[in-house]
């Protein structure tokens, strides 16, 4: 593990005494000893607060949004979840291939229950790896539990959605960790459009997180940021899950962020489409 | 006086007969614990604290405030008639409601619905027997054991509850519980330590406020991801919204929880943001507890509870902007 931290310290530090990167996003140490925050470092000394342990489980791709059009190239840690969400931002126009370093990191499998769903350990796209790539686990049944909530009666799943969405706070922790979520200026931020109502009720909470759901489900890479964000403990990604299992049921195998090049399932244009409203 | 532990769900039946009882209740079905209503079964969640405050009792997440009918013109109030007494509400948050009270009802403004809620609040405390590791109360002037705001006091002592009233609300659920108390409980047990502690003296909000233009606030708020986590479980955070849900050409006014973390929060009229990102908007949010309502009132807002630290998805720590002030000055 320390072998591993020191190697991505000497991998940012070089960068940015190279000055190939401005600055390199990582994870770094907190009060805690089993908690990580995120930390951008820009100076070479500053690589030496790099920390990387079983406790490393935010997932960094987000943050390039802050930063869309950087003077230097950004450094970013890629595993298997960064690279996912890098392709998709990639094929959304929302960073640009030649603005980042991807440092591969392959994951060695962190404490969070979101990688419970983890398929790909390893970066699909990066730079330099730093170290040979991990088998990947076999990961728990993929849509286990959709399967559970459409077993349920239409009552039955009223009360149980019903129920997340009494909890629901509308800290909006889940669209802000989602490296897919990417609109510039959200419909919830957008003042009194009439579609969302600011109120916190059952019925305004479920129309947020339908909207999010349908807004994300066709581009979700299930790194279950959403659900790791969610203060109250919301088992939010089973909504885009569900959008995935039905797309993989009309089309075949679809995952999201394998590649750069792949339209999102909703984002798909064909001029012979059979369906006659075409 | 003290309560024995066993008897504690008949006096919390007692108290039922006269208004609503909220108690500090587990997870409901994969949720977290939360301060709710009790139905007079369920055994209280006393283990920690819960991860929402208890500020919901006061200020809901949505209120109404007045009905109208288009048509007719006609206003109606809507005024709420709580009467509830709170049980097991922590020293951290009882110091969070006298900065409530402080916000909602002074300097020459008092919020009739905060006021109604509050006027039907009966607050009875039980001090803390543990402290989390993310506790900083004792730093942020609460005392862990005691909590002096509070209508009615109560320890763990083992086997029973030491019980003492501060006020005459207090003094009336005392009565009230009068057949199930026996002699006792004059000595509070020693408070927990907390899990750590930062320096958070009286001039750190002067220090602060000189600081505005630092680049600190860049490398504070980078990892923020501008989500409204922190306000929303903070026992403190105050600010609200006013909106309408109109049905037919009747409607109603409401106001709901709002936060400074929300790019909407600070947009003026032609779309200007004086606020324009997560770097300001953090920068606020710290000022505000630490320093802007201290000024104001002459308390801090941060009480130290945590839960800020514990539920922030990216991890951030308001604490570390105390520790990065310590030795520093107002003036350099």
């Amino acid at each position: 593990m320390s072998d591993r931290q020191e190697k991505m310290r000497q991998s940012a530090e070089k960068l940015l005494r190279d000055g190939e990167v401005g600055y390199v996003i990582g994870w770094g140490a907190t009060r805690f000893c089993d908690r990580t925050t995120p930390v951008f470092i820009d100076s070479p000394e500053g690589a030496a607060s790099l920390v990387w342990n079983e406790h490393a489980v935010n997932s960094l791709a987000k943050y390039l949004l802050d930063d869309k059009y950087p003077d230097k190239k950004i450094g970013l840690f890629a595993r298997g979840c960064e690279s996912r969400a890098v392709n998709r931002m990639i094929k959304d126009n929302q960073v640009k291939r030649e603005s980042l370093y991807l440092i591969g990191v392959p994951c060695d499998g962190k404490s969070s229950d979101r990688c419970r769903l983890c398929r790909e350990r390893n970066p699909l796209v990066y730079d330099v790896l730093l170290w040979e790539p991990e088998a990947n686990a076999a990961p728990a049944d993929r849509f286990e539990r959709v399967r559970g909530v459409e077993a349920m009666s239409p009552d039955e799943r009223y009360r149980y959605w019903g129920g997340v969405y009494d909890r629901c706070i509308r800290c909006y922790a889940c669209r802000n960790a989602c490296p897919v979520c990417s609109c510039r200026e959200c419909y919830v931020d957008m003042g009194r459009t009439g579609f969302q109502g600011k109120q916190h009720s059952r019925s305004d909470n479920q129309i947020f997180g339908v909207t999010r759901a349908f807004h994300v489900g066709d581009r979700c890479i299930e790194c279950g940021e959403c659900e790791r964000a969610c203060p109250m403990g919301l088992p939010i990604m089973g909504q885009t899950q569900k959008m995935l299992k039905e797309i993989n049921e009309l089309s075949g195998e679809y995952e999201c962020g394998l590649d750069a090049d792949s339209d999102s399932f909703l984002g798909r244009f064909d001029l012979d489409d059979k369906d006659e409203f075409m | 006086m003290e309560l024995k532990k066993d008897r504690l769900l008949e006096a919390l039946a007692l108290l039922r007969e006269g208004s609503d009882v909220a108690l500090p209740l587990p997870a409901d079905d994969g949720g977290e614990p939360a301060f709710r209503l009790w139905d007079g079964v369920q055994e209280p969640f006393l283990g920690s604290n819960t991860s929402l405050p208890p500020k919901e009792l006061l200020f809901p997440r949505s209120e109404g405030m007045y009905g109208y009918n288009l048509k007719t013109g006609e206003l109606s109030d809507i005024l709420p008639e709580a009467r509830t007494a709170v049980f097991g509400i922590r020293p951290c948050d009882v110091k969070s409601i006298e900065n409530l009270d402080h916000a909602f009802l002074e300097k020459g403004y008092v919020d009739s619905y905060y006021r109604a809620r509050r006027d039907g609040l009966t607050t009875i405390a039980l001090g803390c027997s543990e402290a989390a590791r993310t506790c900083f109360c004792d730093s942020m002037g609460v005392a862990p054991g005691d909590a002096p705001g509070a209508d009615l006091m109560m320890n763990d002592l083992g086997d029973a509850y030491s019980v003492k009233a501060n006020t005459e609300k207090g003094e009336a659920v005392a009565k009230l519980w009068e057949g199930l108390l026996s002699k006792g409980g004059a000595k509070a047990p020693a408070a927990p330590a907390c899990g750590f502690s930062v320096k958070a003296d009286d001039s750190l909000p002067d220090r602060l406020t000189a600081r505005f233009d630092d680049p600190m606030w860049d490398s504070l708020s980078k990892a923020c991801i501008g989500c409204g986590c922190c306000s929303f479980i903070c026992p403190t955070c105050y600010c609200f919204d006013i909106g309408r849900e109109n049905r037919g050409a009747c409607g109603t006014a409401f106001r709901c929880w709002d936060s400074c973390m929300f790019s909407d929060y600070s947009r003026m009229a032609g779309g200007h943001n004086p606020r324009p990102s997560k770097k300001e908007r953090l920068r606020n949010r710290y000022l505000h507890k630490l320093a802007y309502f201290s000024q104001r009132y002459g308390a801090t807002l941060c009480v130290g509870c945590g839960r800020c630290i514990d539920k922030c998805p990216a991890n951030l720590d308001i604490t570390r902007v105390m520790d990065m002030m310590e030795g520093v000055d107002a003036n350099g």
